[in-house]
């Protein structure tokens, strides 16, 4: 066993071959990751005419790597400019654009490429830890606790809101629910507030939903404020190397966030049905669950910058499980992967672990190194690119506004899109002029289908007794007691302010 | 002398005729030297129709010298944006595409959305035939069809979304043969099998390639199959004798064998139509794509021009009962 693990290890950075490969993946996921629309699912559809000459290990490595770092690099525009490559991405982006804003660029990216970095290593980890358990917690969880999940997630709205806003968050969370019901009906099949609109028939495009709430408007309130996206000059953001570097240190100071939320990712991945954005928002709502000062998220914390990139990233080691072991794919992207795996001779299987741990090994490194090396090398170039946040607004503003319409379109490729992306950036304008926050509706339109889809199937499956399986009590006292703590919360220092209005 | 030239005149005009030949035959090719054909495919990137997709259109393209194949892939509304795009587009060979096959229940029915009729199109060719089969999960005591039949308990059958056609084939089915099923929805991609593993459904009914694995790995077992060739399976029509049943089977069967199709809008030109359909059979033939196709795991077995035509029409040419039993089927709920 050691001997394998080491091995796979040795052969793999002693190789040229190999060492070449991965850097290409590196460079190419990283490129994927961070174009707005595309997602790492297309890249390697595209990579697979490629596939057919390589041979299995390489080639699988080359694929996994390529899939693997395209987390990592998504988030560089979410942080920059506000805007989000995808849904997940949007989780980084509530307290990544307000740190640039505050002339923190550097400080937020180096957090967050970290953060990705270690959450590939421990999803990694996880995956090596898991294989023996595997099993029995992906059948743990069916449609009942995916719904329990989902309402869970839910909940977080009130912590996300903040103490003064959470009727707002409330409303914006609905809202966002509302959205998420447009599409076809799980339950009929019709479509439902989407009429003769084939392009709602599949629902509200996520990318442009997020696209519409957080990047529109940010773009048009940099362009009615003028000067640039960081409020502080360059020269007093004392822009350097040392920024970035106490970026990096952000993580190991907050080593037991990011331990946490890695492990909630590559837990959420390893389960097929969730859906790819639900964990970098269930870790962000466990980091601002958990901080002892909830209030600074959204206005700039650094741990709402960790949490879900750790998250997302931790998400493909996860992932890598049932897709391997079970040869039945945990997302979209996974089930590209494990068709690309096939042709290189690959058969995905519970066989895997006693035929072919020597490969096993291999992925589990690759994923290590790879993250590694685009950790390296994206720290290397962010000095760069953080200066961005310091050019004038009317340079910067035309070019982010057309990367997020053609985000908008090539996501779908329909046009319709950018009529939602127009009527929806209104709404996240207002929203953000009038100071709403915008997190709930995310959450609400993420995680609104699953809670809706896995409720009907679990009430058809064992109808209302689906709440007393074991699990299910696990989860319902989870959501009454984070209730319980948001209303005690809410309701502690008003005691206290009307003890003081009192007083004098 | 005269007679010399009559010679060398007629000679040449043999010649002439001989070189015009082929050029008429290849007028259809030549048309698409330097020319962009657009391959449709109606579903995002990844998975099979856009494995069919990439590969036809790459090969495609090798046949048809000068001319550029690029894949577009327009998702939403379970095929029909692809559909109804492929539908309407020029008919001048230049768009072509593929879609599900299932599409053809849409019509039958007259569901909303459709802006195409199936039987106008120009049909190019099928790459392959996707055999149905009923999967059951391996801990269910049902081991045989005579089981499934016979037992009294209701069986949850896992299904995608409502109007999907494995949706539409597994509530006909039940239905028509009278089976104790439950058929439960939404079960997108591969959760079913995650479903059949945890044992909240007991089984389904789909292309058979999609549980081999499953089934290989000793997840499940294939009780009956609509179609294919293994000899220790049952073929699903000889263990029912109710002529409506075998009516809904056979329009079942004839779906799965006109699967992976390529099609084009309404009237290309038949010269240009005909150089689409023989550079879609050399591709089909070529060893190559053969090759990088059972690498894949997916069979090749097409089918060209009228014969896929012709399938198309017999499967829209339904009796009032069928077309009853199947808008039954999709009201249902």
């Amino acid at each position: 066993m050691i001997e394998t693990m080491f091995g796979s290890l040795y052969a793999m950075l002693m190789s040229p071959h190999m060492m070449g490969l991965m850097l290409l993946a590196v460079a190419i996921g990283l490129v994927v990751g961070v174009t707005p629309g595309i997602g790492g699912r297309l890249s390697i559809a595209l990579a697979i005419p490629f596939v057919f000459g390589m041979e299995m290990i390489p080639g699988a490595v080359f694929l996994l790597t390529m899939h693997a770092v395209n987390g990592t690099s998504g988030q560089i525009s979410s942080i920059m400019f506000g805007v989000p490559g995808d849904g997940d991405d949007a989780a980084t982006t509530i307290d990544g654009y307000p740190m640039a804003k505050k002339g923190e660029a550097g400080r937020a990216l180096g957090a967050s490429v970290t953060a990705s970095g270690i959450g590939g290593i421990v999803g990694a980890v996880v995956f090596a830890i898991m294989i023996p358990v595997l099993e029995p917690v992906v059948m743990a969880f069916s449609p009942a606790e995916f719904f329990l999940l989902a309402l869970l997630g839910i909940t977080f709205i009130a912590f996300l809101a903040g103490r003064e806003q959470i009727f707002k968050g409330l409303i914006v969370g609905l809202f966002g629910m509302m959205l998420a019901t447009v599409g076809t009906d799980p339950n009929t099949g019709t479509p439902r507030f989407a009429g003769d609109f084939l392009f709602l028939w599949d629902g509200v495009s996520l990318i442009t939903a997020v696209l519409a709430l957080f990047a529109i408007p940010e773009m048009i309130a940099l362009a009615v404020k003028g000067g640039s996206i960081s409020s502080v000059s360059r020269e007093t953001a004392s822009y350097s190397y040392r920024q970035l570097f106490e970026g990096v240190m952000e993580v190991p100071r907050h080593w037991w966030l990011a331990l946490r939320t890695s492990v909630i990712g590559a837990v959420v991945g390893m389960i097929p049905g969730l859906g790819s954005s639900a964990a970098a928002w269930f870790c962000y709502g466990h980091a601002v669950q958990t901080s002892k000062t909830p209030e600074r998220f959204g206005k700039g914390a650094v741990e709402g910058v960790i949490a879900p990139e750790t998250g997302s990233n931790a998400r493909e080691g996860g992932a890598l499980l049932p897709t391997l072991f079970f040869g039945i794919p945990a997302s979209s992207g996974m089930a590209v992967l494990m068709g690309a795996f096939l042709i290189l001779g690959i058969q995905p299987g519970p066989t895997m672990i006693t035929e072919r741990l020597d490969l096993v090994w291999t992925l589990i490194w690759a994923l290590v190194v790879g993250n590694l090396i685009a950790v390296t090398f994206l720290l290397f170039i962010m000095r760069w690119v953080a200066l961005l946040t310091f050019v004038n607004g009317a340079m910067l503003v035309p070019f982010i506004v057309v990367m997020a319409v053609t985000g908008s379109y090539v996501s779908e490729g329909q046009w319709q899109n950018l009529v939602v992306l127009v009527v929806l950036s209104v709404v996240g304008y207002g929203l953000l002029r009038f100071n709403w926050p915008r997190a709930p509706f995310v959450i609400g339109i993420v995680l609104g289908k699953i809670a809706e889809e896995s409720l009907h199937k679990a009430l058809e499956l064992w109808g209302l007794s689906f709440f007393t399986r074991p699990l299910s009590l696990v989860l319902i006292g989870l959501i009454v007691a984070t209730i319980g703590y948001a209303v005690y919360r809410n309701i502690k220092p008003r005691t206290a302010g009307a003890q003081r209005a009192v007083t004098p | 002398m005269t007679r010399t030239a009559t010679c060398m005149s007629l000679a040449g005009g043999l010649a002439a005729t001989a070189i015009a030949m082929p050029a008429l035959a290849q007028n259809g090719a030549d048309y698409f030297k330097g020319k962009t054909v657009t391959y449709i495919v109606a579903t995002s990137a990844g998975g099979g129709y856009d494995l069919y997709g990439r590969l036809v259109a790459e090969y495609m393209q090798r046949y048809l010298p000068g001319s550029t194949f690029v894949v577009r892939n327009l998702p939403g509304a379970r095929h029909l944006v692809g559909a109804n795009t492929i539908f309407a587009s020029r008919a001048d060979g230049l768009t072509i595409g593929t879609f599900n096959t299932g599409l053809i229940y849409n019509q039958l029915v007259g569901l909303p959305g459709i802006k195409f009729d199936l039987a106008k199109m120009s049909w190019i060719g099928k790459a392959t035939t996707e055999p149905r089969a009923i999967v059951m999960a391996q801990q269910s005591p049902i081991k045989t069809f005579a089981d499934l039949q016979a037992t009294k308990q209701p069986v949850n059958f896992a299904t995608s979304g409502i109007g999907s056609a494995n949706y539409v084939e597994t509530t006909m089915l039940t239905s028509a043969l009278k089976l104790p099923a439950k058929v439960l929805t939404g079960y997108n991609g591969n959760t079913d099998q995650l479903a059949m593993r945890r044992g909240e459904v007991g089984g389904t009914i789909g292309s058979r390639s999609s549980f081999e694995q499953f089934v290989q790995n000793g997840y499940g077992r294939f009780i009956a199959q609509i179609g294919g060739k293994d000899p220790n399976v049952p073929q699903l029509r000889d263990l029912v004798k109710d002529p409506a049943a075998l009516s809904l089977i056979a329009l079942v069967q004839s779906q799965g064998d006109i699967a992976r199709l390529t099609a084009g809008p309404p009237g290309i030109p038949p010269a240009v139509l005909d150089a689409l359909r023989e550079a879609y059979r050399n591709a089909l033939d070529d060893k190559e794509l053969q090759e990088k196709a059972a690498k894949l795991e997916r069979p090749v077995e097409p089918g060209y021009g009228d014969e896929v035509l012709k399938a198309v029409i017999t499967a829209l040419n339904q009796p009032p009962e069928t077309i009853a039993l199947l808008t039954q089927a999709l009201k249902k709920k």
